[in-house]
Formats: C-alpha cells, structure tokens, sequence
C-alpha cells in the first residue's frame, strides 16, 4: 500500500491541515484578541469598566466553550455555506474552527493580561498614557511571553479539532484517519496519521516555548 | 506666591460590599514650590491614598485638588492626562517594565508624549548619566539591584521635565545603604533641577534625612504640619510623638519610673553633656534611645533617659541638663 500515491495524499492532507490550523488560529486571534482585551479592559477592576459589554462578551463566550466542537460544527452549516459557499473541505472546516476557537482565545488573552502587574499599569497612568498606549504598549508588551504561551496551547487545541472535522468530511489529517483507518480498517494509515499529528503538535510545542523564552527579558 | 499643590478638604471612601472605609477625612495641606514634603504616617493611614489623589490616580470623594493653581477634578480626561506628564511618580516596587531594556523604560514616557525617538534616545542616555546607570542601558530590569531599578524609575520620572515627583514609599523596598543613596540623588534633583518632591513613608528617618516639611497623617486625618524641624523638635500630638519617639510596645516598661528626652541643637551636640553630667552627679543613666541625625545642615539628635531612683540625683540632673540649653522633657505621660 505505501506506493506514491498514498505518500501524495498524505503529504496533501498533512499541508490541509497545517493550512486549516493555522488560517484558523490566524482568523480566530483576529476575532479573539479584541474581545481578550476587551474583557479585561470592561472588567469591574478594568481601566474602562462596563458591565453591560462585559456581561455579554463573558456570556457569549461561555456559550460559546460549552458547546461541543463536532456539534458547533454541524449547528453552524448553514453559516459555512453563507460564507464559504459549501458545507465540507478544508476551507468551509475553517468557519467553525475559528469560531470554537476565538472564545477560547478570548479566554487565553484575558488570562494572560490579568497577570500584569498592576503596578506598571498605574505607573503608565500616572505618566499620562492613554488607553491604547496601555494596552498597546505596556499590557500587551508586558505579557508578551504569556501570550505566546497561549497561541501554543491555542494551536494544539484547533489542530484536535480540525482533525475532529474529518468526520463529516473536513480533510486533512483527521479525514484519512477516519475515512482510511476507520472506515476502512486500514489501521496502518490511521497509526501514520496519528503519529504525524503528534509530531505536528510537538513541533509547534517546541518552537512556542522556544519563542516564548526567546521573547522573556525577566530571566537572566 | 502660591502653593504648587493645594490640597482643600480632601476626603476619600472607599465603599466595599457591605462596610465603609474612609481611608481620608478632611485633608488641607499646601505644598510650596521646591520644598521637600514629607508625608508620614503608620500603614494604614491614608498617605498612600493622598499621594494618588494629587495625580487623581485615586479620585476624592469630596474636596480639591489644586496643581498650579487648576483644579484637577475640573479637568477633561485629556486635560488630566497632559497634567499628569508634569507630575512623575515612583514606587515601592519600581513598577518597571520588565520585558523592555532600562533605556527604553526611561524612554516610555516620552514615546507617551510623542517625543521623536532619536530625541528620546539621546535624552534618555543623559537621565541615565544623572542616576549614574549609562552602563546599564542595555539591560533588563531583572538583570538590576533594587536600589538600580529605583534609580532607573528616577531617570524614567525625570524624562518628561516634571514640576512634582511624588515618590509612594520609594525606598520601603531598600536596605539603610541604598536608601541612603536614593535619597540623597531625590535631594540632588531637588536642587539641581527645582522640582517639587513629596514622600510618603513610614519611616522618620527618611524624613529626617532630606524632607523641608512633613506632615503627619493619623487615621485619615492631619495630625501635624510644619518645617521638620518644628515637628521633630516639639510634636505636639500623640501621633506625631509616636513617630518621633519611635515608641515600640516594649515602651510600656518605662511606666512608673522618671524618664526624659532631650533634645539635642546646634550649639550643644558637639558637648559631650552626658558624660559630663554623669561625672558631675557621679550616678549612671540608662540611655534607652539615643539618635543623632543631620537635618538640613544641623547637627540635630535627641535621647530618652532613663534616671536614677533617687529624686534628688535625677532633679539635679535634670538642672544641670537645663543649664546647658537643652530641651528637657519627662516623657512618662506619653506612653499609650
């Protein structure tokens, strides 16, 4: 079975999901991110607190989390047709990846900009910063290494779930494993697949924390 | 000319779920172009809180806040923002950036006001200079002392031109050397570059050290006020004793017996008139403080004695004390 055209489709699939992966993780920051920070900005002990924006954004997100991804997949169908102009493949797997994953990236950044010192908050206050200097400059800046940490669980995390999506046909890794190995009973395949995601997910862990320590000024 | 800062019955609740702190009841206290103001008090009684209302990190409940004569709670968020670059503030834990090098920390503030950054390399580099850290420029915060990372805060205060320089327990966090050193450049900037310096603490000796004026806040309220010489020579409230005395509970010992504190001036510090005096009545004293401090440029100290049981000795003591011009005073009725 290990002829050229096995290699071919896996190889294939092995860049579907790095595309599915990484688009979406990408497409979900950009989503994510503002309501991170506006979470933590809006928050009673925030620079601007607002209940009402808070108390939604908190809510969404928490729906949001709570649903699991194989049925947000399918309960969002429609919404990938909308957009992508068909229920199935990589590009339409997309939609519901970046919607699973920007609460939790939410969450990520929320978490990671509360760990700064309050401190250099108030000191960036008491020199006249703005709200965008100190979210931009000191909050974001400061938590740097946090945050790089959380788009490596974040990448780990949608790469599960976009192998999830091989179930109603989503491509990429995740496909052949269920289509090949399950479906078919071609276990060798499903252990390849399996092993090739496993090393995906060490490569990112790897060059994460490298990065992330890379960018850490506090420890000499 | 009037007052730099003027602070007009400041009072501060803090509203917690279901009790009331008021952290500040009814502060007026003016500060003076270029004076050195010490705010003292034990933790706990509100100077925190008053050194961030002068800035309105902290908001009064009620009262004003005059800057130059311009009420800030007058100001739009923007006008206050712009008042706060001429107001620079340093802290108990420095509360530098850690992930940026001390050169670009100094620079902050000035990337705050949109100074070019060329300009604000080349400024930096002299503050740096100033605080005696060039060679650190390079480095990362965590890489720096205490005492270094205060001096980088000072450098960073400094960037902007400041009129005021509020410093919130700045050298809490340092050990007697360091502290020593950070006060002495405060009072380097005070006098080189004119501007206005208020430091809160709890400590006298910090006051003792650099400060013109202190006040001393008890409670939310202000106890006592004056040049530090009139409060250290002659505190008149309860609070201000405390402080002055350094009373510890092991104090409560002293009841019951004759005790007194002198207080040293300029013309008799250099006498040594316990030694003298003990010669003279040939009985021992029991010296239970003794401290002796430079406050600005005289030779000022002060001492609790403990005297001998025999009324007679101790009275001639105390005459001969009060010949030589010395404050004489029994302190058995301050003891709480």
């Amino acid at each position: 079975m290990w002829n050229k055209v096995m290699l071919t489709m896996l190889a294939e699939n092995l860049f579907i999901t790095l595309y599915m992966t990484l688009v979406s993780t990408a497409a979900a920051y950009v989503l994510g991110m503002p309501m991170g920070i506006a979470l933590v900005v809006t928050a009673k002990e925030g620079l601007k607190p607002n209940r009402v924006v808070y108390k939604i954004l908190d809510t969404v997100v928490n729906v949001v989390r709570s649903v699991p991804f194989l049925i947000l997949l399918i309960l969002v169908l429609p919404l990938t047709r909308a957009i992508v102009g068909k229920g199935y493949g990589p590009s339409a797997t997309v939609v519901p990846l970046v919607l699973a994953a920007a609460p939790f990236i939410a969450r990520m950044v929320e978490s990671s900009l509360l760990e700064v010192d309050k401190g250099v908050i108030e000191a960036a206050q008491s020199m006249g910063a703005n709200l965008r200097i100190i979210i931009f400059k000191v909050m974001l800046g400061e938590a740097r290494t946090s945050l790089v940490v959380g788009a490596t669980i974040v990448l780990g995390t949608v790469l599960g779930y976009s192998a999830m999506s091989g179930i109603v046909g989503g491509g990429g890794l995740g496909d052949i494993a269920i289509q090949y190995g399950y479906y078919r009973r071609q276990e060798d395949l499903m252990w390849v697949t399996v092993i090739l995601l496993v090393l995906l997910v060490q490569v990112m862990q790897f060059a994460g924390t490298k990065l992330s320590q890379k960018l850490d000024r506090r420890i000499r | 000319m009037e007052s730099i800062i003027q602070i007009q019955n400041v009072t501060k609740t803090f509203v917690g779920k279901d009790n009331q702190v008021e952290a500040l009841r009814g502060i007026t206290l003016e500060i003076e172009r270029g004076d050195i103001c010490g705010i003292i008090g034990m933790s706990g009684a509100g100077k925190s809180t008053l050194v961030r209302c002068l800035n309105f990190l902290e908001r009064p409940t009620t009262g004003t806040v005059l800057i130059e004569g311009r009420d800030l709670s007058a100001m739009s968020e923007k006008e206050l923002r712009q008042t706060r670059t001429g107001i620079a503030m340093i802290f108990q834990h420095f509360n530098l950036l850690m992930q940026r090098s001390v050169l670009d920390n100094v620079c902050f503030p000035m990337e705050i006001v949109g100074v070019k950054k060329t300009e604000a390399r080349k400024r930096a580099m002299e503050l740096l200079e100033i605080v005696g850290l060039a060679e650190k420029a390079k480095s990362y915060p965590a890489q720096l002392s205490g005492g270094q990372k205060q001096r980088v805060a000072i450098a960073r205060a400094l960037a902007n031109n400041p009129k005021i320089l509020l410093c919130d327990e700045a050298t809490s966090a340092l050990d007697p050397t360091t502290t020593k050193s950070i006060l002495q450049l405060l009072q380097q900037i005070n006098r080189d570059f004119g501007i206005t310096i208020v430091i809160i603490t709890h400590e006298m000796s910090v006051v003792q050290e650099i400060c013109s004026h202190v006040a001393i806040i008890d409670n939310g309220e202000l106890a006592e006020h004056g040049t530090v010489e009139e409060v250290f020579t002659s505190p008149r409230t309860s609070a201000a004793k405390k402080l002055v005395f350094m009373v510890n509970p092991q104090a409560g010992e002293m009841s019951g017996k004759r005790y007194i504190r002198i207080v040293f001036t300029e013309n008799s510090s250099f006498e040594p008139v316990i030694a003298n005096m003990v010669l003279e009545c040939k009985a021992p004293v029991n010296i239970l403080l003794a401290d002796t401090k430079d406050i600005g440029g005289i030779a000022h100290g002060q001492m609790i004695l403990q005297l001998p049981e025999d009324e007679a000795v101790a009275a001639r003591m105390i005459h001969y004390l009060k010949e030589r011009k010395l404050i004489v005073e029994e302190v058995d009725s301050y003891v709480e």
